[in-house]
Parts: structure tokens; sequence; C-alpha cells
């Protein structure tokens, strides 16, 4: 009886044991089947590579990159570094091959920045409109994100590029809407602040001051007398500049016989897509507001309306704070999309890092090369993006009680 | 009636003072605008564009005596979103939606691919990207979330690098490249349009398999291994299922994402729907219809979309339904 026991436990041990061991080897044999197949499939690929690279005679190197581009494109500055300090230039036909990728990568990252500064202000704008209390507002509002988003945004980039900006007044008769902005088939001018000449190092220097005092007298963690101690500082700090002759002019657009000149200026490639990727953006980020907002937990708007605050005050002081720390890791991929949704810039001629890119490749014959530099800028950009969320989220996530 | 019809605007248009007049600016600028928008449509719009390019706009450079394939293929493409929506067993669903759109395909193949274009060739693309993507996509799900580290690793990679790079880049290096591997095959450029969105959409595809995976309680693998399943019975006949049912809302979703996509394959030289407007458009004798044009495409785009949106939003509602 008690031998058959024993026969018994040692038989369910030694099967588990023995199974064990067959798993653990059927687990490095797995393990080692992939990784001897994707290094297979790199010496295939490098083999192709080497072997279609050496039928036209020439071999795998980054040097061209050095070499000059002879091409030239509308616009986009790229770095030069004298110093420890880089100088933006614009790029020709003697720039490398990498200055012009620079100046691609330069124009990509103008529209991104600019598109998810705007995007977020209009569709977080549009996100809290579905929640108005009018009924035409919610509608409408809902209605335009709708379309936004059941369109491509490739017709809505045409649209905008063919149908509006191209069918302006041409520069002869140009648009001057008002004073601030004028529309024209070059372009849309606005003003552009700049440094008054007598602006000298001194009075920078108080502006500087005035900034850091100001900025302090913000923050809530210092007591309220402090605050108002720093603000008058920096008050006085701007009163100082000021009088030692810093000021910011605008540079007013101006409308000329060739069409308008002078302030900030948008080329209609650079108008359209920005325009464009704002108001696609804004579609979707409306769309996450507004899930967020529904998200959020009903006793927020009670508590709220038993402390008596009106409706927009709930919104602003109650809901949104909140709202925006639920929604960054959905908010960052909208901004990763729309980083890569600039590409879509070549449809219209506009030099983006994918446009300058195809051109570099077909100019000098390095495709392979290329595509290599131009992945590699792109996961870079959306590795920084989701790692500034991250390092955001992380500061401002509500820790779950 | 009337007395409903009165709380109600009360209650939705006129709720305070600053809703009331709001209210009033946004029905007199609609009002204004519907107006001219209406009478330039009905009186001043030039219509006779669009129906005489309406051939290049649905099928493009398609051989105008082989018309035919493409009323069958529309029939097919017909039959397969049927036999998927109607609620009978889901794997003779999956099964004709195969084969209807593998017979759509093969009907539409002897003109030759570079044939295809306008509306047909984007929803084609759309057909076959989708459908491709979705097993590749499943394996890609499940090599992510599996214990093997190398597998794992490669799987992450992959979507990774695949979810950071724009479509068009990754259609537009494939187009390429294709030809610089295999010189001694000729590709047509469809074909390896379809190569490259299918491999960008995958990853798309996995990382939404992998979240319905992630929503499968444990409890379910759990249960199955102490019946004594296999993990391969396990993976494809418990744990897929139901993850591909949480997911089907956003898989339809992507298809919208993969219709809207389409419109990118210009840059290897495709004419797909938005193409043939702007070829429409370069023709002198048109350039003053832009308005047209682009009216009855975003129409179309929109009407299409939103088809599609709606479906989505059916089946989530169905699947809270449901799951309650």
């Amino acid at each position: 009886m008690i031998e058959a026991k024993t026969k018994l436990w040692r038989s369910s041990l030694a099967t588990p044991s023995v199974k064990r061991y067959v798993a653990r080897v059927r687990y490095k044999l797995t393990h080692g089947a992939v990784v001897a197949a994707v290094i297979g499939l790199l010496i295939l690929i490098a083999l192709a590579i080497h072997q279609n690279l050496t039928s036209r005679g020439i071999d795998f190197s980054f040097a061209y990159l050095s070499a000059p581009s002879r091409f030239g494109i509308s616009e986009g500055l790229a770095p030069v570094w004298t110093g420890w300090a880089p100088i933006f230039e614009s790029v020709d036909a003697t720039s490398s091959n990498l200055g012009m990728l620079e100046a691609g990568l330069f124009n990509t990252l103008k529209v991104a920045l600019l598109a998810i500064t705007f995007s977020t202000l209009v569709g977080v704008a549009l996100g809290v409109l579905r929640l108005s209390t009018n009924w035409l507002v919610r509608n409408l509002a809902f209605a335009i994100g709708e379309f936004i988003r059941n369109t491509p945004i490739l017709i809505q980039l045409m649209f905008w590029y063919f149908a509006v900006l191209l069918q302006l007044p041409s520069s002869g008769s140009a648009t001057k809407v008002s004073k601030w902005l004028v529309v024209e088939q070059s372009g849309v001018f606005l003003p552009l602040p700049h440094l008054s000449d007598s602006a000298g190092p001194a009075s920078g220097f108080f502006v500087a001051v005035a900034i850091a005092f100001l900025a302090a007298a913000c923050l809530r963690r210092f007591p309220a007398r402090w605050r108002i101690a720093l603000l008058g500082v920096g008050l006085c700090a701007i009163g100082a500049s000021y009088a030692l002759g810093f000021g910011i002019n605008l540079d007013w657009p101006v409308l000329g016989r060739f069409g308008a000149t002078g302030g900030l200026h948008f080329t209609p490639e650079m108008s359209a897509i920005l325009i464009t990727i704002i108001v696609n953006s804004a579609g979707y980020i409306s769309e996450i507001v507004r899930g967020g907002i529904e998200g959020l937990a009903k006793g927020q708007w009670e508590a709220a309306a038993a402390l008596g605050l009106s409706r927009g005050d709930t919104i602003r002081d109650i809901v949104l704070p909140q709202v925006f720390r639920i929604i960054i890791p959905s908010l960052t991929n909208r901004y990763i999309s729309l980083t890569k949704d600039t590409a879509i810039g070549i449809a219209i001629g506009f030099p983006e890092l994918f446009n300058v890119s195809g051109t570099v490749a077909n100019q000098s014959g390095r495709d392979f090369e290329t595509v290599i530099v131009v992945m590699t800028i792109y996961l870079l950009l959306s590795w920084l993006i989701s790692a500034l969320a991250n390092f955001v989220n992380r500061r401002i996530a509500l820790e779950r009680a | 009636m009337i007395a409903t019809l009165h709380s109600w605007a009360r209650r939705n248009l006129f709720a305070n003072l600053i809703d009331s007049i709001l209210s009033i600016l946004i029905v007199t600028a609609l009002g204004w605008l519907l107006t001219v928008f209406l009478r330039w449509v009905i009186w001043d719009a030039y219509w006779q564009r669009i129906y005489e390019s309406l051939r290049l706009f649905l099928v493009g450079q398609f051989p105008a005596d082989q018309t035919w394939r493409a009323w069958v293929a529309l029939a097919l493409l017909c039959t397969a979103v049927g036999a998927v929506l109607l609620p009978w067993s889901r794997r003779l669903g999956v099964a004709i939606w195969l084969i209807a759109c593998g017979a759509a395909v093969f009907v539409l193949v002897p003109p030759g691919l570079d044939r295809w274009g306008g509306l047909l060739l984007s929803i084609m693309l759309t057909v076959v990207v989708s459908t491709a993507s979705l097993p590749l996509g499943i394996l890609l799900a499940f090599g992510r979330s599996s214990r093997n580290p190398s597998l794992r690793a490669c799987c992450t990679g992959y979507i990774e690098v695949m979810r950071s790079v724009p479509l068009i880049l990754v259609v537009y290096w494939i187009w390429i490249t294709v030809p610089l591997f295999m010189p001694e095959v000729s590709i047509s450029s469809l074909a390896r349009g379809m190569i490259g969105y299918t491999v960008f959409n995958a990853a798309y595809v996995a990382e939404y398999v992998r979240s319905g995976l992630q929503a499968v309680p444990r409890g379910q693998r759990e249960a199955a291994r102490s019946l004594g399943m296999s993990n391969w019975t396990i993976s494809t006949e418990i744990v897929l299922p139901q993850a591909l049912r949480v997911v089907q809302p956003a898989l339809v979703g992507n298809v919208l994402d993969v219709f809207n996509g389409a419109t990118l394959v210009f840059i290897i030289g495709l004419m797909d729907f938005l193409r043939a407007g702007q070829l429409i458009l370069v023709d002198p004798a048109a350039s003053s219809q832009t308005n047209e044009v682009y009216l009855f495409m975003f129409a179309v785009y929109f009407v299409i979309g939103s088809a599609i949106t709606f479906g989505s939003r059916r089946m989530e509602a169905h699947m809270h339904r449901s799951t309650r």
C-alpha cells in the first residue's frame, strides 16, 4: 500500500519533470529558430542590396550626404554651425544633400509644431461646443467633426490648395482682408513682430529679468505677498527696458503692384498644408475631448452644480483640467499621426522631409541609404513626441486612489 | 405637437440669453449659406461635366467593352458585405467573404491590373488590403504578446517602426525597392502598392487585435488549459474568437482608415478616385468646374465614409447590448 503510494508519487513527479524538460528544449528551439530566421532574412536583404549595388557599380555608403545636392527647394532653412550656436540659412543647389534633408526636416517640424498648437486649441473648443446646451451649436460641432473624420485628409489638402488658395485673386489685385491679414494667390501675409532698432543688450537684460519675475509671480507655490512683490519688480523691469529703448515693432504686410510684401509670409503650399492639418486634427481632437468629458464621473458635474458653479465655470475649472489628464495618451497618438501626416505635402509640392528625401534619392541614386536616414528621422520624431508626452503624463497624471 | 415643439425649442434653442442670440445668429448664417449653396447647386453648377466624366471617376482607364466585369465585381462585393452582416454563422460569413472577394479580384484581373482606376481601384485596394492585413495582424499580435522574448522583440520592433513612419513613405519605398530585389520578375505598380499598404496596415491591425487579446479574461485561458487543451487550440478556439469580437468595431473603423489612406497611392502613379478628379481638372475645358468636381468627390467620400462609420457604431452598440 505504502509502496504503491510512493510509486504513484514518484511517477507523478517524473512526468512533469520530463514534460518541463521537453518544454524547455522546445522553448529554446523556437527561440533559436526565430533568431536564426531574422538573421537569415537580414543577411538575405543585405545580400540583395549588395548585389543590386554592385551591378550598378556603387557601394553602400553615406558619403553622398556631404556631396552638393544640385537641386533647389522653394523654402526651408538648414542649420549652419558656426561655433556653438546654429544659424539658420536658406538652402540652394550648392548645399549638401544632408543640408537639403535638414531643410526638409525644418519644414516638417515647422508645420508640425504650429499644427500641434493650433489644432489643440481649435479641437478643444470644438469638443467643448459639442456639449453646449444649444442644440444647434452642439450638432453643428458634431457635423463638422464627422465630416472631417469621414473624408480623406488628401482631398481636404487638395481642396484647400487648389479650390481655395489658388483661386484667390492674383498678386495684381490682392485682397486685403484687414490691416492684419492679407490673403492672395502668392500666400498669406501676417504682421511680423520684431525688435526695434534701438533695443540694446542692456534693455534685453531687463526684458529677461521681467520675464523671469513675472513667470515666478504666476507660480502658486509662493505666498500672495511674495507674488505681488515679484509682480512689482517685473513691472519695474519692463519700465526700465522700455526706458532703455526696448520695443517690439510690427512689420506690416504692404500691398504693392506685384503683390504683398513684408510681414510674415506663408507660401500657398505652407498655408494649405497648415490649414489642412490643423482642421483635420482638430476634428479628431474634438472627438478625443468629447470622449474624455463623457468619461468623467457624473459626480464631478453634480458636485460643481451643488456648489453653485455656472456651466462655463464648471467646464473651465472642474472638467477640462481633469479631462486633459485623461486624454494625454490619445492626444500623443494624435500628435504623432499629425507629424506623419505632414508627408502628404508632396502632393502639392511642399518641400517637407519626405518630399525632399525623394528628390535626394532620385538625384543621387542612393535609394537604400536615403530610406534608412529618413525612416530613422521619423522614428526619432515619434519617440521624441511620446517621450515628451510620457514625461508630462508622469508629472500631472491623477493618482488613482 | 405644437406644445412639445415649443418646449423642445425652449429647452434646446432658447434656454438663456446667450443661447437665444447664438441660435438666431446660426439660423440666419446657415439659412443664408444654404440659400447661396442650393442656388448654385441647382442653377449655376455645370453638372454635365461630372456626368460626362463619370466613367473616368468610377473605373478610370478600364476598357469600355469590359465594363461588365466591374458590375460583376460590384455584385460580388455586395454579396461579401451582406454575408458578413447577416446574423448567421460567423465562419460561413467569413468563408463567403473570402470567396466573393477572391472572385471579384479574379473577374477584374484579365484586362490587366494597370487598367484599374477610379473608385473601382479605391474600393478594391481597400478590400484587398483590409482582408490581407487581418491574418498578418493577428500573427503579429500573437507574436507581440508571446512569452518568447526573441519573437516578442521582433514583432514589437516591426509594429513600432511601421507605426511611426508615414504610410506614403512605406508605400513609395516598397514600390521602389521590390524591383531592385527581384529584377527578373515584373510586378505591377498596383500589386506593389497593395503589398506596401498591407505591410503598413498589418501593424495597426496588430495593435487592435492585441488590445482585444488583453481584454479576454485570464480565466478563459486557465479554464481551457484545465480542460487539457493544447496551446494552439486555446489560442485559435478560445482566445482569438473572443478577442476579435471585442475589436470588431475598431477593425471596421480601420477599414475606413484604409479607404481614406488609399488616396495616397497617387505617389506610385496609380489613378484612384481622387486622382481621377484631378486629372479631369487638368483639362482646360473643365478648369472652371473646380467646385463641382470637389463637391462631387467630397460627397462620394463622405457617403462611403459615413456608411462605414455607421456600421462600426452599430456594431459597438450591439456589442454593448449583448454583453450587458
